[in-house]
């Protein structure tokens, strides 16, 4: 389970970005009192516009930020006192996410498995189970400067799952990839959840939560401006569709 | 986990082409070839010089013809040459110019006079300064036919020549040929240290940390449970060993132009390096070594942090290259030595101890204040390493 009790994250501006914004204040709030909970084996969706605090608020709950204030549990763990306690549990995967070029899938993944303490018999039993899955094993040897982009994520959705998170974190995973390679990350979503995991992720794109996500909070300029279940949300919908319900709501709540 | 960073990121150092090129290819044969093509070329040089034939003009009246014939029959081991009369200076220093002499003498009308008297003549000499080693050539004539005279001389005047030379002073350098050499030449090892050293450190430094941030991939390992002070460790053991890698090549690269390409003829001169190149300086010379590179990555690494491409960063690094290498060159000034001043200054005491130690007069206590010293620095970097590195600004791009 992740919880989270608000939540705020604040950045020190330079001169040259106060400069640029055209403010005097010498900080920026990223992230402003956001709570909320995810619970196991439900989809939780962050959703919003570019810059609305979501890949913040993600960095936070994966312990690279630490907040301003407030407060995040990760399955039990008290993540801001104990960060690395709380990383074990974490599985953490961006759209953005790179690979080591010069390495193989084989090397990168043990790694990963070493760093996470992972033991010899679970890692041999894991990285077979996942290289059938995603039919990884005639590229294992191949480095990853050799690899298309769907063979890449593949080994990036692995390097996720080696550690068998209790809790995996999305952030816009399937940003910049093609709807077959997005397809794999879809079904890593669902398979997460069918397994009893927590899952997180954040996304601009409102089909997308549609297809996936049990639970969802629209964030706007760093706040939560809509809150519930993705049941609820489409059931007191005013608009046609998902996409104009989402729009209406951000430009409901435009504060400039 | 430390030793799992660094294992990780040493393999992946060792498959990037340029990291090897900085690494091992150029500090391994960079001094072979310099110092064979500098061998070529000034041995080359030397032999075109005693080769070539000189054209000499020389400005006389008819009564000092003598001189033009004296020369004309100078020996042939004083070397090739061919003599023209002229009858005034400014052609002589025009053809100079022109490169159709390559000195000229102009011998006073009253030569042959001073001559009997046994009084001094005073002969211009010209020459062009830019045609190496010409001067030299003119020296060697003019100073044969002066010894003549004075042989002449000595005769007329029934002077046995011993007796003009009261004393014969007999100077005895009391340094070893060791110390000598250590001394004089002894800093251009530790400059090529310093300079490989900081270079071995450059590209992995700045791959391993901006390129991990430039490629995506710094984000998924802070989210691991490793702490941030082991994954700089791992890392910064990479770029310290690869530094340390590049001063080992460099050193063989020394090791093989000596042993393999023979660069040095001089038996005396070989036999004072192979006394030099022992285990135990090896060893001390890695003392000195490893805490500065230590210090060097330390340096390195807040900047690679910054960094937001692999462009700024060694924009920002290259200018740095400068600022270390220049107190390294302090080797090659002859009169600094090594004292409780210099043993305090980074870099400078590295040069400074490495060159005593080739001379074998290193002061066991200030080679032991110059490694407190880089060591301390060492610490200082690694620990302004870890304040940038845990800084979550410079953490994502």
């Amino acid at each position: 389970m992740i919880e989270v009790k608000n939540l705020r994250k604040e950045f020190e501006l330079s001169k040259q970005q106060r400069k640029e914004l055209a403010t005097d204040s010498k900080i920026a709030v990223a992230v402003d009192d956001v709570s909320f909970t995810c619970e196991p084996g439900r989809i939780f969706s962050l959703l919003g516009p570019n810059g609305a605090g979501k890949t913040t608020t993600m960095r936070m709950l994966s312990t690279l930020f630490k907040p301003t204030s407030g407060s995040i549990t990760i399955a039990g763990i008290d993540a801001i006192a104990n960060p690395q306690e709380a990383r074990k549990k974490i599985g953490f995967l961006t759209g953005s996410t790179g690979l080591y070029a010069r390495l193989t899938p084989n090397e990168i993944i043990e790694y990963y498995a070493n760093l996470y303490g992972v033991s010899k018999a679970d890692f041999t039993e894991r990285k077979n189970r996942l290289y059938d899955l995603l039919d990884m094993n005639h590229f294992q040897n191949k480095r990853i400067g050799k690899l298309s982009t769907g063979m890449k994520q593949k080994v990036s959705i692995c390097r996720t799952m080696i550690h068998d998170p209790e809790i995996v974190i999305f952030d816009e995973p399937t940003s910049g990839l093609d709807v077959i390679t997005a397809e794999n990350i879809i079904k890593l979503i669902r398979d997460c959840k069918d397994k009893g995991k927590t899952v997180i992720f954040s996304s601009h794109i409102m089909s997308e939560v549609d297809l996936l996500c049990d639970d969802l909070a629209i964030v706007h300029q760093g706040k939560i401006v809509h809150q519930g279940t993705m049941e609820n949300f489409r059931s007191e919908m005013q608009t046609p569709n998902l996409t104009a319900e989402f729009i209406k709501i951000i430009n409901e709540n435009k504060t400039v | 986990m430390i030793s799992t960073i660094f294992k990780k990121e040493l393999k992946d150092t060792l498959r990037d082409r340029r990291t090897l090129m900085t690494m091992i290819v150029i500090p391994i044969f960079i001094f072979p070839v310099i110092m064979t093509i500098f061998l070529k070329v000034s041995e080359g040089f030397a032999k075109d010089v005693a080769n070539k034939t000189v054209n000499i003009g020389i400005v006389v009246t008819p009564e000092n013809m003598n001189f033009v014939k004296t020369i004309e029959n100078m020996p042939k081991v004083l070397g090739k040459k061919k003599v023209f009369v002229y009858h005034d200076s400014a052609t002589v220093q025009k053809h100079i110019q022109e490169n159709r002499l390559q000195f000229g003498v102009f011998v006073p009308e009253d030569f042959a006079k001073n001559s009997i008297e046994n009084k001094t003549s005073k002969f211009k000499v010209f020459f062009n300064a830019t045609e190496l080693g010409m001067k030299e050539r003119a020296e060697t004539f003019l100073n044969a036919f002066e010894e003549m005279e004075k042989a002449k001389r000595y005769v007329a005047l029934k002077v046995d020549p011993a007796s003009l030379s009261p004393i014969a002073f007999d100077y005895r350098n009391v340094a070893s040929d060791k110390e000598t050499v250590g001394k004089l030449i002894g800093g251009f090892l530790p400059y090529l240290f310093i300079v490989f050293g900081f270079i071995g450190c450059m590209y992995p430094a700045i791959d391993l940390f901006t390129g991990e941030k430039e490629r995506g991939t710094l984000e998924t390992l802070l989210t691991t449970p490793v702490s941030r002070l082991q994954i700089l460790l791992g890392k910064m053991g990479v770029v310290v060993l690869s530094g340390v890698m590049a001063a080992t090549f460099t050193l063989l690269g020394i090791f093989l132009s000596i042993e393999v390409f023979q660069i040095v003829k001089d038996p005396k001169l070989l036999e004072i390096i192979h006394q030099i190149l022992t285990v135990k300086f090896i060893l001390l010379m890695y003392l000195l070594l490893i805490p500065l590179i230590v210090f060097f990555a330390g340096v390195m690494i807040p900047i690679t942090v910054y960094a937001k491409s692999f462009k700024e960063a060694q924009s920002i690094i290259t200018p740095l290259n400068m600022v270390m290498i220049l107190p390294a060159m302090v080797g090659f000034f002859p009169g600094i030595e090594l004292n409780a001043i210099t043993a305090c200054i980074p870099v400078v005491n590295v040069v400074l101890a490495t060159k005593e130690l080739i001379a074998g007069t290193l002061d066991i206590g200030l080679l032991l204040l110059s490694f407190g010293v880089m060591t301390s620095l060492a610490l200082m970097a690694i620990l302004f390493s870890y304040k940038r590195f845990d800084r979550e600004s410079n953490l994502v791009s």
